[in-house]
């Protein structure tokens, strides 16, 4: 299993997130995918128009091999686990068609496998040995402070999450 | 004595153009005409065409303690008229923009009269007396080549961008989207004002800068333009105010200083 980092040189509007999405998808190779990227808020935090909803046009739903994901950042960075390494030059000619400003593509280590302290913390010591119970491939998935629920999508096909 | 202004050390263009924003006498080329209205509403003070709202009477009918530094200063004319200190702010993308924040702080400081500024990281507010910053904002701050549409951004509150990778469009990464970029005519439209209100219909503030034009107006040193270490003059200047301001602080004897 081996993780790989692209790292557009330009923040992605939804529709190009969507597109690149469903490519990566066809892949047999590819397990799961972090989105990071810059938060889009609902509505406006400080300020005299505090309370007033953004409407930020590229915070939307969009469809991943039909199943409708919340985009709830501008992708800037994506995360992938590929079981193995047959199809990164795919990878490559996807990044390379959908980023023609320019992008990195790294092998590296960049997800968590197995519960830190910031989870002993947060779960508890049976929350720890809840987390070592349940399916493996959720460690490292999710941001710590955010609920799993809204931020995880599980696209079946062999079992992905996203 | 009298004293030549030297602005800023430096021998490479981006000093140069360091010590065009700060002089006075350089007027910088005009590259867009907004009308006054759209500004004030992305200034969001008060809807254009209403009376500009007043702090204290006018100057000539309050009756103020003789004082020889009044008679000294001629105070701008909306200290004059008593209208209220507003404010303008900018964020400043990383990525070549004509302006960054403490070249503004000095640009202001030698250019105008009667402002406060405050700088900071990201970005950079002016507050002036109301009708005062209106003319300055539109025939300095937007209307010449101080600004660019993608790279600055009017931002009153929440800011965050500057140092972001720029969108697929090539503007400023903006949580609020206050402005967005028109596909169809290549320019960039306001929607909301400063703070993140909407507008009621969309202001054009015209099309982004190129790029070749933007690196040859920028004031940013970046190592895939100018970098700052081909500037020796300027090197020069910064290494001497780094050690007397670090040794400064050690009450340094005479002979340290002489080795500098």
């Amino acid at each position: 299993m081996i993780e790989v980092e692209i790292f557009p040189h330009r923040y992605l509007k939804a529709s190009t997130t969507e597109k690149f999405l469903n490519k990566i998808y066809d892949l047999k190779t590819v397990e799961r995918v972090v989105i990071h990227g810059q938060p889009l808020p609902k509505v406006v935090n400080y300020g005299p128009a505090r309370g007033t909803p953004v409407n930020h046009t590229e915070r939307k739903i969009i469809n991943v091999k039909g199943v409708p994901v919340e985009l709830t950042v501008m992708a800037g960075r994506f995360w992938i686990t590929l079981s193995d390494d047959s199809e990164l030059d795919r990878l490559d000619e996807i990044c390379k068609e959908l980023f023609p400003f320019g992008y990195n593509l790294r092998v590296g280590k960049f997800l968590k496998d197995r519960p830190t302290v910031t989870d002993y913390i947060k779960y508890g010591e049976d929350g720890v040995f809840l987390i070592n119970e349940m399916d493996r491939r959720l460690i490292g998935m999710v941001d710590p402070r955010s609920r799993m629920a809204t931020s995880v999508t599980v696209v079946e096909k062999e079992d992905k999450e996203e | 004595m009298a004293y030549e202004p030297q602005f800023y050390p430096g021998q490479t263009k981006i000093a140069q153009n360091r010590r065009d924003h700060m002089n006075p006498d350089v007027q910088l080329e005009k590259l867009r005409d907004i009308p006054d209205d759209d500004i004030v509403k992305i200034m969001g003070h008060r809807q254009p065409g209403e009376d500009y709202k007043t702090v204290h009477p006018p100057l000539d009918e309050m009756d103020l303690p003789e004082d020889y530094v009044r008679d000294l200063v001629e105070p701008i004319n909306g200290a004059k008229e008593g209208h209220r200190i507003r404010y303008i702010q900018f964020a400043d993308s990383m990525y070549f923009a004509p302006a960054q924040p403490y070249d503004r702080a000095r640009t202001y400081m030698w250019r105008f009269r009667g402002v406060d500024t405050g700088t900071l990281s990201g970005r950079q507010v002016i507050e002036m007396r109301e009708s005062d910053l209106e003319a300055l904002s539109k025939n300095f701050l937007i209307d010449t080549a101080f600004y660019d549409p993608a790279r600055i951004g009017i931002r009153g509150a929440t800011v965050h961008g500057h140092s972001l990778r720029l969108d697929e469009n090539g503007l400023m990464f903006d949580a609020l989207q206050r402005y967005v970029y028109d596909e169809k005519t290549g320019h960039v439209l306001y929607v909301k004002d400063q703070v993140g209100r909407p507008l009621d219909e969309p202001v054009d503030v015209g099309e982004p800068l190129p790029e070749e034009k933007l690196k040859e107006i920028t004031t940013i040193y970046r190592i895939d333009g100018v970098p700052m270490r081909d500037d020796e003059e300027l090197l020069i200047v910064v290494k001497r105010i780094h050690r007397a301001r670090t040794l400064g602080g050690f009450i340094p004897v005479e002979d340290v200083f002489e080795k500098l």
